[in-house]
């Protein structure tokens, strides 16, 4: 079909040739004008499309504002779908976080004010925490948050109230202690804890940055006053090894705590904070500090101390014995021992799976409005104008 | 020779070659050339004693530096001042002054919360920002002076003597003839171009045709017949000034030949710098001032007086320039006020926190044993908390300014914005704002192809706030063609029926047919003017007119058949049907401004008869016709033509007798060389000769109008914007021109009245009856405007400045007439000063201190020349289409190009306190999200000032993350532009928040207060909120607005911050509750509901708005994936850690939805159930429904006092001041609208004229 088309054309275009060859072979002079006139003019007529071509490239639709646009209204059905949508994903995703975070297993004890007696005059109390000869050790049995309320009044025997599956985290938790405060916050060197060459790079570690003449190596508050509490668990009077062993973070092990970095003049004279430091183990090694100078945004806080790789069955009894060494009488902070095991969600925290189905369920309730709203006054929209106008007429 | 009937012709314009003047003008010889030479020192002691100017003509001495040379110079700064002056520019700003006392508080490590570089880096930025886009301007100044400096202008030097070789033959020996006064010409050669620049006084310019006139001239010679006279000697003239109407010199000349050796010279005989020269073949003059930068001599000089002087252009439109000042826009000043107002809230805060902070340090943080605060501390150490303090609230500023400033700008709306725009993309967003007008094809001038410019990249926002268009007429308006339209000849009207008497066959007809009258009535078209006829070798012609008029008049009759042909000295040549009639022009009674008509008495060569023609306003030609000639039939026409909007003239004719016109001639030759009283005199004299008249017909000659104006104009008038007309033109033409580009709606809607007189009594009164009648009629549906001449407008701003001011604002329209610049630029002063937002609108010279004046100056750049446009903030081509959109903005573009309005910026999306963006969005609330949660944070953080957020998320927060959204947010539209033009009274909806009724301060300032702790304490109380904010807002003004928003960006963003705070620290608490996690989690959470909070705001998404809103998101995680994975970084791996948390997610979407669901549900309930005419619209335009009507506004003036309308005592209707045929006499007018004016004395009695007052008159 196609090629009897073609040479259709062709044989027109050849009778056409033949036609033409019948004029004379010499052509007026005006025609050759004419047809260079016509040449010239077609030219032309291409170079203003050319032209006209980079002028809309030129004048691109940005530059015009005139690029496609989609241009979304808020119609009652997209807004009710909307929330609709947001109603039915969230309570889902609530019920789940809930659901996890109650899987969690948690024993809280609050051990400052077990540890001691809190009618103990509060000289005596500084005496006793301040003195490193004095004994601390505390003995306690830690019980399910259910019962913490008593612990404070007699020693029981207590248990775990659900079966543990390793790893069971053990956090130490404090309250009412700023470590988000400034001057706190500030008095720290990295560069002298990533590396041997930052020796003395103290200037921000005021006012722990030298013992005597010599660089503090860590500096800072924050290193010193590290926590000094320590904890041994027996389980039926078998010692439960607690795996101190990567509790801080990879990256912290691997360039922010140099393996060259050994600990100088800590805690050597003068004002003792917390803890000490090992002067034989290089930073990278020491994991509690790691810990703690990763500091806390909010006053009340959880530092991991270490892991029980072993399940615990529900009702085991558990045993601490405590060195409560770290003073938070001073300023009525608060020690707790935690032990939790982990879910997806992390710790147990039931504000997500609450703020979810409460925002679910408001959208819900919202969209049911919406659609009543709808049905009883399915468009307030030109009346209200008409009314409107009115309003003003009648002013 | 007469004066242009038409005085269309701008100030500047060229309007007589003084030769004329001084017909026998003082000529002197070579010879004495050197007579009077003086040393350098005498004549600069000269000048400074006698505060006087010496120019010596030609004195080819160019070492003399005493007057400055010819450079124009508008740049700002230059290399070696940009930086300080600059600086000091950017920092007499208030904002910029408080940035950098943060920035320098930074600077002390104790106190400062966050590395000094957050506040340095964005503070340096903004200030490379700001100064680079100076410099650029600055720059481009430069170039368009250097253009100017560098053009090539001919300057006639005393060289060798050469042959006559005419005027067209080499370009560079143009030969000046210099006649001598024995009349034998000596021919010297025109010296090579110079560039512009070094045009020197003394010097003598030649210009051709068209060419742009380079400094203040006094003419000497043109190309007309009279001949040219080259003079020597010296121009003695007053040191420059600004005032363009004067001009008062002498001209001695050396030696003394003649008697009167000081000829005196006005303003007649400059041509003024930047005019063109049109219409002359060419012209030559002295420079008498020049330039602008002083010579070199006085360099040292200029440097001890600039402290205390302005130093500027010498040239009379140079000095009445003025000094351009850098506008400010409305936000800019806004924002001012408002860094003022948050600096106080900010102190408030300060102080509170600060105590709290020492408070808690004593009794707490002492007892911190790890905090280990020292025991004793120094003298400051009580300060360190709050200025801890003060810098965290920093934060506050530069963004949530630019909150303000848009919710600001909205307020004054009546709507809200949340477009984003943050300090930062300020700046850039307006340039974008420009550059979009000069990208904008439709605001291309087609004939010419000039693109829109804008000049002035800072003020485009405002564009949208214009209240006031004030507009030059000629050229801006009117295309200033006059073309011949309509005759009545002996009682026939022709064109009738087409519109155009050249058409008219009935016409054509009588011409052929040879019917006396008609010919007679074209004759007096043809010869009866000044024009001269060229011939060009093909042999078409050409006419070279000063009046429009006249030479639509010849064109018309060479179009019938009487083809003027030649004006050979006295002899005319018409053309007609083939043969040659020659008229000897006997005498020229010229045109005056009292007369109103002119005449020429010629002779008829063929019968010898002497004839006198006349053209003229009718009431000067009507009266006097002859004692049996019926005039109905022509007054009426002359109404029937002006109510067409057409001018119109009165053509008469008498045949004079032999003795009666030689009788007349000898006492028009004595009256003419009086030197007392001449031109009272020659009045009288031709008054003699012109009586008796047999009047011929009635012309009637359209002014075109620019393509659209009406439309336009309409539009705009529609869309609630007042317009002012400013013209050096006479009152009627003036009149006839605002009646037809519906300036002025016709009867019986619209009504003049005319404020004139001479003296301060006339004046005064004229005002009050004007006043009266305004406040009278303004509460009928009337169209109402006065008119006023540049004389009572002196007196009028002289000594009645509070009833002018009244009056202005009163009236939706004015026509004021010849108006000198300086008065234009009064006006703009005048309305700037009630507070209104004022556009100018000009072509000419005479416009640019109107331009400069007003907020937003439009520039024509077209046949006046460049000098508006360069001074303007806007420059559009006189060709541009009609109606641009610009983002939504309405950017109007009268007809041909003339007038540029815009509307809205975008903004048209919400409406009268859109009340869930008040409350809930905010732009950059995300700054105040970390405000928020940086000062919550502090409270559990022991009241210590530390910073949630780290230093780099900081600075990168401030300039980086918010400020893309907002520079997309100049794409959003809300409307698009065909429903804008369609509807322009949505215009007005975004400017009704100006219009609101003040209120006392007590009042308002309760009010806001009230509000602020309502809307921020109770945001579940929504819907009764709704109802309450709503009525609220109406009452509200913007002052109250300001404190409002004050409340709100603190209350409002607050409700978002606390979202993205309580669930961050509630899901991030305990073993989670590490810093950089829960910095990084809340930062994330504003970066979220920021998009979230664009996204929602934004009416269409482009391209664009989705590249930013997500490419936005998507970049704030890449940046934090980069900078996590940098060990050195204090977020090493923190990045990383979250995003594989599903806990992190959770949160997020936890903070849209809970941060976003109420905005949604408040944004759908005003939109469905409170709509705005906005949404109106938007729904309309979307959804394809029917667009209900939005209502006619009648914008009412501000401060209505509703009691008037008790009083509607129907205006008499005084239809002849309305159509004031274009000539008439104007007292006549005055009369009758006065008139009608005094009965309603009655009614209003002193006290209560005064007290309208003071609620009128906004005082500021």
């Amino acid at each position: 079909m196609n090629q009897e088309m073609t040479a259709g054309a062709s044989k027109s275009s050849a009778t056409a040739a033949k036609k033409h060859s019948k004029k004379p072979k010499y052509r007026l002079a005006s025609e050759i004008q004419q047809e260079l006139l016509e040449g010239s003019l077609k030219l032309k007529a291409a170079f203003g499309e050319l032209s006209k071509a980079g002028r809309r490239l030129e004048d691109s639709r940005f530059t015009q504002q005139e690029l496609p646009a989609w241009k979304p209204i808020l119609t009652p059905a997209w807004v009710i779908a909307a929330f609709v949508l947001i109603g039915i994903t969230f309570i889902p995703i609530g019920l789940a976080s809930l659901f996890a975070s109650e899987r969690v297993v948690e024993i809280v004890d609050r051990y400052d004010d077990g540890c001691f007696f809190l009618n103990t005059n509060q000289s005596l109390l500084l005496d006793y925490i301040r003195n490193p000869k004095s004994n601390k050790t505390c003995t306690r049995r830690l019980t399910s948050l259910l019962f913490s309320v008593l612990s404070n009044l007699t020693t029981l025997i207590f248990q775990v109230p659900k079966k543990m599956r390793s790893p069971i985290y053990i956090y130490y938790q404090l309250g009412n202690f700023y470590q988000n405060h400034r001057r706190y916050v500030k008095s720290r060197s990295d560069k002298q804890l990533r590396s041997r060459k930052g020796e003395d790079e103290i200037k921000d570690c005021q006012p722990i940055a030298k013992s005597g003449e010599k660089p503090i190596v860590p500096c800072g508050l924050i290193a010193w006053s590290l926590f000094n509490d320590t904890y041994a668990f027996s389980l039926k009077n078998k010692a439960l090894t607690v795996d101190k062993k990567d509790i801080a973070w990879k990256s912290d092990k691997e360039h922010k705590f140099g393996s060259d970095v050994y600990p100088k003049n800590f805690q050597s004279d003068g004002l003792i904070g917390g803890g000490k430091l090992n002067h034989s183990i290089p930073l990278s090694e020491q994991e509690d500090l790691m810990v703690w100078m990763r500091t806390a945004a909010l006053p009340t806080f959880r530092k991991l101390y270490g892991k029980i790789t072993v399940d615990l069955e529900a009702n085991e009894t558990i045993t601490v014995v405590i060195q409560n060494n770290y003073n938070t009488y001073e300023f009525g902070g608060e020690k707790k021992l935690v032990l939790s095991t982990t879910s997806w969600i992390g710790g147990k925290n039931n504000f997500l799976g609450i703020a979810y189905l409460c925002v679910g369920g408001i959208c819900l309730f919202l969209a049911i409005n919406f659609i009543l709203m709808y049905i009883f006054r399915p468009r307030g929209f030109y009346a209200d104008a008409e009314e409107e106008e009115k309003d003003e007429e009648d002013y | 020779m007469a004066v242009p009937l038409n005085t269309g012709y701008a100030t500047s314009k060229l309007e007589e070659p003084p030769s004329r003047h001084h017909p026998s003008a003082p000529i002197a010889t070579q010879a004495t050339r050197s007579f009077h030479r003086n040393g350098h020192c005498r004549r600069e002691l000269l000048n400074r004693l006698t505060m006087k100017r010496f120019v010596y003509i030609n004195d080819d001495d160019l070492s003399d530096d005493l007057y400055c040379d010819n450079r124009i110079s508008n740049r700002k700064y230059t290399l070696l001042n940009f930086l300080p002056k600059n600086l000091w520019e950017q920092f007499s700003r208030f904002m910029n002054q408080y940035f950098l006392l943060i920035a320098c508080l930074q600077l002390w490590p104790l106190i400062t919360p966050v590395n000094p570089a957050s506040t340095w880096g964005p503070l340096i930025f903004i200030f490379a920002v700001s100064a680079t886009k100076e410099a650029w301007d600055d720059y481009n100044r430069y170039l368009s002076d250097k253009k100017a400096n560098e053009k090539e202008v001919w300057v006639v030097r005393q060289g060798v003597k050469k042959h006559v070789k005419g005027f067209n033959t080499v370009n560079k020996a143009i030969v000046v003839y210099v006649l001598v006064f024995d009349r034998v010409a000596v021919e010297w050669e025109v010296s090579m171009a110079v560039q512009a620049q070094d045009v020197r006084v003394g010097n003598i310019v030649w210009l051709r045709e068209n060419d742009e006139v380079p400094c203040d001239l006094v003419l000497i010679g043109t190309s007309e017949p009279q001949g040219i006279c080259y003079v020597e000697g010296v121009i003695e003239c007053p040191n420059p000034d600004r005032d363009i109407r004067r001009f008062d010199a002498n001209l001695r000349l050396f030696p003394p030949f003649l008697d009167n050796d000081v000829c005196p010279l006005t303003i007649k005989n400059t041509i003024l710098q930047s005019c063109y020269l049109r219409n002359t073949e060419w012209a030559c003059g002295v420079a008498v001032y020049t330039g602008n930068v002083y010579g070199w001599l006085q360099l040292l000089l200029s440097i001890v007086y600039s402290l205390l002087l302005f130093l500027g252009n010498e040239t009379k439109l140079g000095m009445s320039r003025g000094v351009p000042e850098p506008k400010l826009t409305a936000v800019d000043a806004m924002i001012d006020k408002l860094t003022g107002a948050i600096f106080v809230f900010q102190i408030v805060v300060v102080i509170v926190l600060g105590i709290a902070g020492n408070v808690w340090k004593d009794t707490e943080a002492r007892k911190q044993w790890y905090v280990q605060y020292p025991k004793e501390s120094p003298w400051y150490e009580l300060l360190v908390i709050p200025l801890r303090f003060e810098l965290l609230c920093s934060i506050m500023i530069p963004i949530s300014i630019k909150e303000a400033f848009n919710k600001l700008k909205a307020y004054r709306e009546f709507m809200v914005d949340d477009k984003h725009l943050d300090f930062v993309s300020l700046d850039l967003v307006k340039s974008l704002y420009a550059k979009f007008i000069d990208w904008d094809n439709e605001m291309v001038d087609l004939e010419t192809g000039t693109p829109s410019h804008a000049t002035n990249t800072a003020i485009s926002e405002d564009l949208g706030q214009v209240e006031y268009i004030l507009t030059d007429k000629t050229g801006t308006l009117t295309e200033n063609k006059m073309i011949f339209k309509r005759c009545c000849i002996s009682g026939t009207f022709y064109g009738n029926e087409s519109g155009d008497a050249l058409k008219d066959v009935e016409l054509l007809n009588a011409v052929t047919s040879g019917s006396p009258d008609v010919i007679r009535f074209l004759t007096v078209m043809a010869i009866c003017n000044t024009v001269i006829p060229m011939q060009s070798k093909s042999g078409a012609i050409s006419y070279k007119a000063q009046s429009q008029d006249e030479e639509a008049l010849v064109r018309a009759a060479a179009r019938l058949h009487i083809v003027f042909v030649r004006r050979n000295a006295n002899i005319l040549d018409i053309k007609f049907n083939g043969s040659a009639i020659e008229y000897e022009v006997l005498d020229t009674l010229e045109f005056t401004s009292d007369r109103k008509r002119m005449s020429v008495v010629v002779r008829d060569c063929r019968s010898g008869n002497i004839i006198l023609l006349s053209k003229g306003a009718d009431e000067t030609v009507l009266p006097h016709a002859s004692a049996g000639q019926q005039t109905r039939t022509f007054s009426e026409a002359v109404d029937q033509y002006a109510q067409l909007g057409l001018r119109t003239l009165c053509l008469a004719w008498r045949e004079l007798e032999e003795d009666e016109y030689r009788e007349w001639s000898s006492m028009f030759k004595e009256a003419n060389s009086t030197l007392v009283d001449r031109e009272w005199r020659v009045a009288e004299v031709c008054q003699r000769l012109e009586h008796d008249l047999d009047i011929l017909g009635v012309a009637a000659i359209e002014d075109r109008l620019q393509d659209g104006v009406p439309e336009t104009i309409e539009t705009l008038r529609k869309a609630g914007i007042n317009f002012w007309m400013l013209t050096g033109d006479k009152q009627n033409t003036a009149i006839q021109i605002a009646l037809s580009c519906n300036f002025v709606s016709p009867e019986p809607k619209g009504q003049l009245l005319l404020i004139n007189g001479k003296t301060e009594d006339e004046v005064c009164r004229s005002l009050e009856r004007v006043l009266l009648t305004m406040r009278i009629t303004k509460s009928e549906p009337k169209d109402v405007a006065f008119v006023v001449d540049g004389w009572a407008l002196e007196i009028a701003l002289k000594h009645y400045r509070k009833a002018f001011t009244e009056l202005a604002i009163l009236s939706r329209t004015a026509i004021c007439c010849r108006a000198t610049p300086s008065q234009k630029a009064q006006l703009v002063e005048l309305l700037k000063s009630c507070d209104y937002r004022t556009l100018a609108i000009g072509d000419g010279g005479n416009d640019v201190r109107m331009i400069q004046q007003a907020d937003i100056g439009v520039g024509i750049s077209g046949r006046e020349g460049l000098q508006a446009s360069r001074a303007a903030d806007y420059s559009i081509g006189s060709k541009s289409e009609i109606v641009v959109g610009l983002d939504g903005n309405l950017v109007v573009v009268i007809g041909d190009g003339e007038m540029l309005m815009a509307g809205g910026d975008g903004d048209f999306v919400l409406s009268q306190g859109d009340f869930s963006k008040i409350i809930f969005a905010g732009p950059n609330y995300g700054s105040s999200v970390q405000f928020n949660s940086t000062s919550s944070f502090s409270f559990i953080s022991g009241v210590s000032g530390t910073s949630l957020f780290n230093s780099v998320s900081l600075m990168a927060y401030n300039v980086f993350y918010t400020s893309i959204p907002v520079l997309v947010s100049v794409l959003d539209k809300d409307l698009s532009e065909a429903t804008v033009i369609q509807h322009p009274q949505i215009l007005f909806y975004c400017q009704a928040g100006r219009l609101l009724n003040p209120s006392t301060f007590a009042g308002w300032f309760g009010r806001s207060l009230f509000h602020a702790v309502c809307n921020g304490g109770g945001h579940g109380l929504v819907t009764v909120a709704v109802v309450d904010e709503a009525t609220v807002m109406v009452d509200d003004q913007r002052e109250a607005a300001l404190f409002l928003l004050i409340g709100k960006i603190i209350t409002g963003n607050a409700f978002q911050a606390i979202v993205v705070f309580v669930i961050t620290i509630h899901a991030y608490a305990f073993e989670k509750s590490e810093m950089e996690e829960v910095s990084m989690v809340a930062l994330s959470g504003c970066i979220w509901l920021q998009a979230s909070v664009v996204a929602i705001e934004t009416n269409s998404f482009t391209i664009l708005q989705h590249l930013a809103i997500w490419g936005n998101l998507i970049a704030f995680y890449a940046i934090n994936w980069i900078v996590s994975a940098l060990p050195s970084s204090g977020m090493y791996t923190i990045m990383f850690r979250l995003c594989r948390q599903p806990s992190y997610w959770i949160t997020m979407i936890l903070i849209v939805a809970a941060g976003m669901g109420p905005v949604l549900a408040l944004k759908y309930f005003r939109y469905t159930y409170r709509s705005s005419k906005i949404n109106i619209l938007q729904q309309a335009e979307r959804m394809g429904g029917p667009i209900l009507s939005l209502g006619n506004i009648e914008p009412q003036p501000r401060s209505l006092e509703k009691d008037v309308s008790t009083l509607s005592i129907s205006q008499p209707k005084s239809r002849n001041a309305v159509y004031e045929p274009l000539l008439s006499d104007s007292p006549n007018a005055t009369r009758r609208s006065a008139g009608s004016a005094t009965q309603f004395d009655f009614f209003q009695s002193p006290s209560r004229l005064s007290s309208s007052y003071s609620r009128n008159c906004k005082d500021n």
